[in-house]
Formats: C-alpha cells, structure tokens, sequence
C-alpha cells in the first residue's frame, strides 16, 4: 500500500520547535496527510482542513458561500443520508464540527481510537459523494440567515463588519465570513453555484488532513489509501483581488441602539501570514509587546488609571494582508481621547525607541512555554496544527513560526513597526453606544 | 467564569482573528448550522382553537439538602502523569452560598482579588510580569459551594513559580486600587454582559434564581449589583479568613508530581488559618413546581430554560439511568440527540435544544461541562436555544413533548445504543487533561463516588431501555417544569401561556407527513404552569438585589 504514496517527510522537533514529531504523506491525488503519534491512550482527533473560506468569495452576490457550504457537508450521501452519518460516528464516541474563517474550513472529529476505520470511510464519503436536494439546501440557506440574525444581536458582529469594509476596499478580506447580509438572504437560490463550489475547491489537492493522538500507523495509512485513494479533481484558481495601498489613516464610527460598553478600536494593515519569512513571527511578538498583559499600555490603561475594561491585542495568521490592531472595551465614552492617544503612543514608541530586550525576551519564553501548555490534547493540536497549515499551505508552518519566535531580535521588531506601524496604514473604528448599563 | 465574565473570550469571538497560540478557539465564525424558521405559508397544520384545561395549582415541592461528604483538613488527591506541566488544585468548600446577606458576589470576588490583584511582595502589574515569562497560569473558579485556585505551569519552571503561588494564596496585597477595578468588572458583568448581551446566560441565571428563590442558591454566583457595591476591603479580609481555611481546604496535585512537592504545598497550606466561620448548613431548596416567569428584554428572539430541583444526584442507584435518559434526549450541544433531530433538524426550530440530569456549566468554548461545580441539591433542565418569537410556544411544547414521551415508553433500542456508544467514548474527553482528572478525582471525594466515570462507562454498557425509561420515569415529571423565557414581547407570551390556546407552526419548506402529524400533537401539548403562576420581569432588574 505504502508504494502509492508519492512522498514521505519527516519533521523532528527542534528546540524553539514543536514539541512532538509529525509524519507527513502526500498521496498520488493530491492529499496530505499529517499524523502527530501523542500518549493519549485509546483516543485521538481528526481534522479535514479545507483551503478555502470567505477570502475565496470573489464573485459578487456570493459572499458568505465558503461557510454556508460547511453547512450543506453535514447534509448526507446516498450511503449515508442526512443524520445517518451522526448517528454512526455518535454510537462510536465520536464529538464533531467544523468552523469556517477567512482561510479555512476545518471539519473536527475527536473520540476512540477504535472508531478510526469507520470514521475514515464516513469522512472519505461525504468529502467524494456528498449529495443533497435542493429543498434541504434551501432550508440550510434559511438557517444561515437564522444564524446571522442571532449573531447580529452581539454588537462585535457590526464592529467586525465596519472594520472590515473601511479597511478593505478590493479585497475579499472587506467583508466578514458569514457574509453580506443581502448576499445571505440570496443563498436559497444558489443552489446550482453550491454543486460548483464543491467541485471548485473540495478536491484532494485543497485538502489536508491530521490525525493526532493513538493510532496504528499502518492501519491507518492503509484505510486512508483505501477511501480516499479513488478520490479525483484538482481545486480551481480564482483572481482575488489585490488591495491598494492605503493613502491616508481611516475613521469609521457606529453607534449602538441599546446600553453597553463604547469600544475603541485601532488598527494598521501589516503583511500575509509567512512561515518562510520572519513577518508573522515578529507580529507575533508585536502583540504582545503593544498590548499584551505585561505591557506598559496594558498596565497604565487596565491597572493604573482604570480607563478601560479590557485592552488585547487583536491579530490573526492570514494568507493575504490583513490587520493587526488593538481593541479596547472603554469604561466610559469620555475616556476615548485619552485610549486613543496611548495606544497610537505605544505603537509609535515601538518605532522611535528603544525595543526593550529583556522585555523581548520574555515574551519569546511566554510564547514557546504557553504553546507547549497548550498543547495537551490531540483535540488542541490537531487544531493548531490544520489551521496554521491551512492558511499557510504546509504542515509545516507552526513548528517554523515558533522557531522563528525565538530568533527575533529587537531590531526586527522596530523595522517591521516602522514600515507597517505607520499612519497610513492605520484605520480607526470609533463604537459609541448609550451608558444606561454601565457601572462606571 | 461564565462565558459572560471572559472578557478576552468576548474580543475574540467578535473579530474572527485567532492567533496561532488561542488554539482552543474556535470562536471565529458559528461552528455549525444555526437553524431559523421565517414564518411562510406552507403547511398550517389545522388545530381546534379551544382553550387547554387550567391545572391545579401544584403547591411546592422542597427537596431536602443532602450535603457533600465531609473532608479531613488539607485532604490531598493526586495524581502522578508523564506530562511535563504540573497542575494545582487548591479546592476550598466555599462558594457563593457563604456570601454574607447583602454581600452577594463576596466569595467569587475575594478569589478574583487574590490571584490578580498582587501579592505583599508584588503589585499586581508585577505579578503579571513575574509570571509571564513563566507562561504559568494562575486562576480562579467559584461556585456555590466549592472555591478552586488553580496553577498550571512547566515543570522546568516549576520553583520560581511556587513562589509566587504561595504567596497568591497566604499574603494578598489587598489592594484598594484594584478591588475598586474588579468590583466594577464584576458589576458590569451583570449590567452589560447578563443584562444585554447574553440571553441565554441570563436564561439560566433566572432559572436558578426561580429555582432556588430565597436559598443560599439563589444568587449568581458573580453576585448582585446591590450585593456587589456594598463590598469593601474589610469585608474581603474578613471573608478570606473565614473561608479560605484549612479544614475546608482539598489540595489536588498533577502532573509530574512527587514528595517534595506535596510537602512544599502542604507546608505552605498550613499557614492557612485552621478554622474560620462554620459551614453553612444548606436548608431544602424551596421545589416550586410549573411556574412561569418572562424575563422581558429587547432581542429579536426568545431563549429558554426549564427544569425543577430534584433529590437524585451522583451516587444514586438510579443516576447513570438518568443521566443516559436525558444524555438520549439531548447530550450538550451534540448532533444524535432527539431534541437537535426533531427540533432542529427536521423542524429548523432554533440552534438546538439540549437536557442535563444535573447543573452543568460549558467549559470554555468545549462542550463537555465545567469540574468542580459540586452541588448538594440538583436540577434537571431543558435548555432552549433562541427561537424565533413566534415559535416560542410550540417549541417550548416540542421540547416538553419529547421528554414526555421518553417517559412513557423505552426509547428504541437503537437510538439509545447511539446515546449510550456516544457516552462510553465521550466520557474519556471528559477526563482527558490532568486539571480535568484531577477534578473529577475532587468530585468523587465530595459525592463519595470513586471511580465514577469508570463506573458510568460500565453501567452504560448494560442499561436496557426499559431499566432507562423506568428511572427516568421515577425521577422526572414534566408537570414539575419551571420556565423561564427571555424575549422581547414579554406580555404577549405571558397571554399566550395563560390563554392555553393550541399553537400550531408553518414552515418556509416542505416537512415530511410524519413531522406534520407529530406537529399537531405537539400544538396541543399542555403545559403545566396555571395561568395564575405566570409572571414577567425586567431585565435590568436580574440580579439587581
């Protein structure tokens, strides 16, 4: 069986590294699979990771296509109808379900090792034969609509949105993951355009996946080959589009019907997501230099003058450009000024100071021991793992991010600030809403 | 922390931007289908408009007060494992039900005060930074009657981070500065978060505090407006020497773990006051049976939650067989159970509805349930996601339908070999970190119930259907519903319980003959709250006092 396979790696863990080993296999079809051996006695995690999400959705009217589709994969085969594959994959221990971001679509599975066979087939089915009518489609596209309409009674759905269409003009990146509301409400009568979207991308060279935890390699491989083996189709290319330059700093203000918290939010376009260049491990340092809980802004703003509830640092691996900020939960509307002026202060220090080396120091040992205490279940990096290789395109990626950490020095940190942590790249969202609710 | 408290949770779950390190969060956009059901005009199913019988008014119930089993002073659990992180447990039987009258919210917040407002030696900003570099974790989790102070870090680190969390839990900084921080974070955790932007949490607080009215219960745990402002330094220190003693003190150790450890921790422990205040006696819950109260709120849709105290628990002959029963009938957030597939699935009533056999608390954003939320009285619930206003009556009857004909009749072999093959699996997730095994290892010394995941697993393996449906007949009794609603127009659906009238459902897409039949049962389905036991509250009143 093993002679089909066109390729094997093998990833050691490195210091600065992973802490376990991967085994990575791609077979004649396109598809990878990466497999993590971890003691977890009888149990272990599946993930499918998709390489497509809201990123992918350049055709207009079709936004919000990538994670509706993650819907309709639960809607059955002719082997397995509708709740027939739930039912199974339940009766064997198995907890499932899948999340769509910009980049990615992730379907999860976690349970005994003893079910891995059927799961296989199962899993293998619906990705090759995944089959449905139209009226079960239109009742999931109502039920998209259902989901949208219970998010958007949270306000951080509208904060995410304006954010997102000030700071993107032609990207795919300006609108959110579930999509436009107006496109969502069209989604019941693109069902033809669902049968392409799946022939487009749920092809086996768009597809990876990890399995982590306790498990017979060679039974494994085998069953893999066996059911996904016949699977055929290449993924599409489609043009997204390329953002423009952004000429100037951008103010966008919302204001909110009924009594919470104002936000602050301050955010600056900064480069794709890379593990072959240092760009995302230094922004993730960057993070927590700006606004993590050792930081400076973080003490004055949160401990010492108590002018906000909550300040993070807000950043996400991305496959294309995207945004770094950071986001405030303000105490009161009048404190505004005063946030944002520290924030753009602490920011511009990282430019025109100096980087503090022991403080970097520290953030590169915070990073390397939170991950490892992170990792403790094939569930967490099975998760870690797809998503990170997902967005970035190997399995690879996290293990060399996480190195990368660890060699950043703080002249790196102050070039990157100084090209990408400038004024015109920088988009304000001003979120007000009534006090009436607030304790002070 | 409920979700509501986690203010980091809440930013991520708005801006679909996880980093590489928030491994566990799955936040960004909705896990699975959320389903909604726009009213259309197929299939109105053609009900009698008559009016159900108005039932007695059923007096309550109490149920006595079992309490936990006693411990000897600094208990130790442990558990060796091959990890490399080391997992503190310090375990403390307080809980909100040893808040003062008039000081509610005093024990969560004095174990918030300790593990971030700094030490004698460090402030709390130095304490952020002496721990930083660590990656160790130090945390606090209250409830009603148990106190956790958690510590987790690598054991390469493991000295320098002793230090510190021994001075966490003997010499707090007491700092005015930052109780005046966390007290208005705890506040507006119920004006803000509770209040506005949580139905179904508010749902569920409202329903404890119906459940348990007038019982050292009642309360959230995170406190009262009213409760929460009267607090001061005084009653802080007062509070942590009352309670945060040896004799009420479960000290859990995981991970790799040996003598010098246990000794570093017990010696630490034992400067601990011995005693404090005695324990607080719990009395019966008060047991109101098939009341209704609405919580009027401005949402677009309605969230529900249901349920009544009962005697069963933990170590009760008759507990796997419930906890099966209602795990068949909706197991948290899970696909196979019958309240998603009728109502969810074939129906497209809301999100999904789900049944527990004892209170249950998500962890994060997992779906298996918090450890450490020991309780001496339970309540079996039903939960409700949000459905769509006008829907809220037939799914409220949906939801009572299914647990009633669970009650009638042995569920088909095959759908509980799918709910029992499910929890045999899951269990072991359930168990599957040293935090969590550590605190099921807690759990089992306060039950008095060793081993009882083990024995869970084994008592599945051969509960028939007949041995399910019997227990849950004995144990369960849908004319003992309470039922809390949160919805906009509050008054209306306050008319529509009291009127008794059917309420039948249309559906934007064809249904199946069967579910169409089914749906008028389900329209006539008689809920058990006399329309004199109907009441409707004001949101910003939750939690007020």
């Amino acid at each position: 069986m093993l002679a089909l396979l066109a390729a094997v790696a093998l990833t050691a863990a490195a210091p600065g590294g992973l802490p376990f080993q991967t085994k990575t296999t791609t077979l004649k079809n396109g598809l990878t699979v990466v497999r993590v051996p971890f003691a977890s006695p009888g149990l272990l995690a599946w993930y499918s990771v998709v390489r497509v999400g809201s990123r992918n959705e350049v055709e207009a009217g079709h936004t919000g296509f990538a994670h509706f589709f993650e819907h309709i994969m639960f809607k059955g085969t002719k082997a397995y109808p509708e709740g027939a594959s739930d039912a199974v994959l339940g009766k064997l221990g198995f907890a499932g379900n899948a999340y769509t971001t910009d980049d990615v679509t992730v379907y999860h599975a976690a349970g005994p090792s003893s079910g891995l066979e059927q799961l296989i087939e199962i899993e293998a089915d619906r990705f090759k034969n995944l089959e449905y009518g139209e009226a079960t489609f239109q009742t999931e596209a109502k039920a998209v609509l259902g989901e949208y309409n219970k998010n958007a009674a949270n306000p951080l759905l509208k904060i995410e949105e304006t954010m997102l269409a000030t700071a993107f003009k032609s990207h795919t990146y300006r609108h959110t993951t579930l999509g436009f509301l107006d496109d969502i409400k069209e989604m019941p009568s693109r069902y033809e355009y669902s049968k392409q979207f799946f022939k487009r991308w749920y092809t086996p060279d768009n597809v990876m996946i990890f399995v982590v935890g306790d498990f017979d390699e060679k039974k494994l491989m085998a069953a893999i080959e066996k059911h996904y083996g016949s699977w055929a189709g290449s993924a599409a290319t489609v043009e997204i589009p390329k953002e423009g330059a952004q000429a100037a700093a951008r103010t966008a203000s919302l204001t909110w019907g009924s009594p919470t918290l104002p936000r602050h939010l301050v955010y600056w376009k900064v480069p794709a997501g890379t593990f072959t260049g240092t760009d995302t491990a230094v922004q993730l340092v960057v993070n927590e230099y700006v606004a993590g809980k050792t930081s400076p802004l973080y003490k004055s703003l949160v401990l010492e003058k108590q002018l906000v509830e909550a300040v993070e640092p807000d950043y996400g691996v991305h496959r294309d450009p995207y945004l770094f900020g950071v986001f405030t939960v303000l105490k009161e509307e009048g404190n505004r000024a005063q946030v944002d002026a520290a924030v753009l202060a602490a920011v511009k220090e990282l430019s025109t100071g100096t980087v503090d080396a022991a403080r970097l120091k520290s953030i590169q040992d915070h990073l390397r021991y939170e991950m490892i205490m992170q990792l403790e279940t094939p569930d967490a990096i099975a998760n870690a793992l797809s998503r990170t290789a997902g967005i970035l395109g190997s399995p690879d990626a996290l293990d060399a991010i996480m190195r990368k950490i660890a060699a950043v020095k703080p002249a790196d940190v102050q070039a990157y600030a100084r090209k990408h942590l400038v004024d015109e790249n920088r988009t304000t969202l001003v979120f007000e809403a009534p006090p009436a609710g607030g304790a002070r | 922390m409920t979700p509501f408290d986690s203010a980091a949770a809440r930013l991520r779950s708005g801006l679909a931007v996880v980093g590489l390190l928030l491994v566990a969060c799955k936040s960004a956009p909705a896990p699975r289908p959320e389903t909604d059901s726009t009213t259309a005009d197929a299939g109105t199913v053609a009900v009698a408009a008559s009016s159900m019988p108005d039932p007695a008014v059923k007096p309550a119930s109490p149920v006595p007060a079992r309490p936990l089993a006693t411990t000897t002073p600094m208990q130790v659990v442990k558990l060796a494992t091959p990890r490399p992180i080391v997992s503190l447990r310090l375990a403390f039987r307080a809980g909100s039900i040893d808040d003062p009258p008039g000081k509610e919210g005093l024990t969560a917040l004095t174990t918030r005060l300790l593990v971030e407002g700094g030490t004698k030696t460090y402030s709390s900003a130095q304490l952020l930074d002496v721990l930083y570099p660590l990656a160790g974790e130090i945390d606090a989790s209250t409830d009603k009657e148990l106190s956790v102070i958690s510590g987790r870090v690598h054991k390469d680190k493991l000295d320098a981070f002793l230090k510190v969390f021994t001075e966490v839990l003997l010499d707090p900084r007491f700092d005015e500065k930052e109780l005046e921080r966390l007290k208005t974070a705890a506040l507006n955790s119920i004006k803000n978060r509770l209040r506005s932007e949580n139905d179904e949490a508010l749902g569920k607080v409202t329903l404890d505090a119906l459940l348990y009215a007038g019982h050292p219960y009642g309360h959230y745990v995170g406190g009262t407006v009213k409760g929460l402002t009267s607090i001061t330094m005084a009653d802080v220190k007062a509070h942590w020497k009352n309670v945060m003693t040896q004799d009420r003190l479960i000290i859990g150790l995981a991970g790799p773990v040996d003598v010098k450890l246990e000794n570093a921790v017990k010696a630490a422990a034992k400067k601990l006051p011995e005693k404090g205040v005695a324990a607080v006696t719990l009395p019966p819950a008060p047991g109101p049976l098939g009341q209704t109260l609405i919580v009027k709120k401005d949402t677009a849709s309605t969230a529900g939650s249901f349920g009544f105290t009962y005697s069963l628990r933990r170590g009760d002959p008759d507990f796997f067989a419930v906890a099966l029963a209602l795990s068949y009938l909706g197991e948290h957030r899970q696909m196979h159970g019958v309240l998603f597939t009728e109502l969810r699935e074939k129906r497209g009533l809301n999100y999904g509805t789900y049944a527990y056999a004892e209170h249950f608390e998500q962890e994060g954003w997992s779906s298996i349930s918090r450890v450490n939320i020991p309780r001496s009285t339970q309540e079996s619930t039903l939960w409700l996601r949000p459905v769509e206003p006008q829907n809220a009556m037939f799914a409220t009857r949906g939801a009572v339908h299914y647990l009633s004909e669970l009650l009638k009749a042995p569920p088909p072999a095959d759908k509980l070999d799918t709910a029992r093959g499910f929890l045999i699996g899951y269990t072991r997730i359930w168990e599957q970190t040293d935090p969590r095994r550590l605190g099921w290892l807690i759990d089992d010394l306060l039950y008095g119930t060793p081993g009882h995941l083990e024995k869970y697993r084994a008592a599945l393996a051969k509960l028939t259907p007949e041995e399910v449906q019997a227990a849950a007949a004995r144990h369960l009794d849908v004319a003992n519903l309470n039922f809390v609603f949160v919805t906009k127009d509050a008054e209306g659906l306050a008319q529509a319980v009291k009127a008794r009238m059917p309420s039948p459902i249309t559906y934007p897409s064809p249904k199946a003959p069967d579910v169409l039949e089914t749906d008028k049962v389900i329209a006539e389905v008689p809920l058990p709250t006399p329309s004199t036991q109907v009441r409707v509250i004001d949101a910003a009143t939750v939690m007020e006092q």
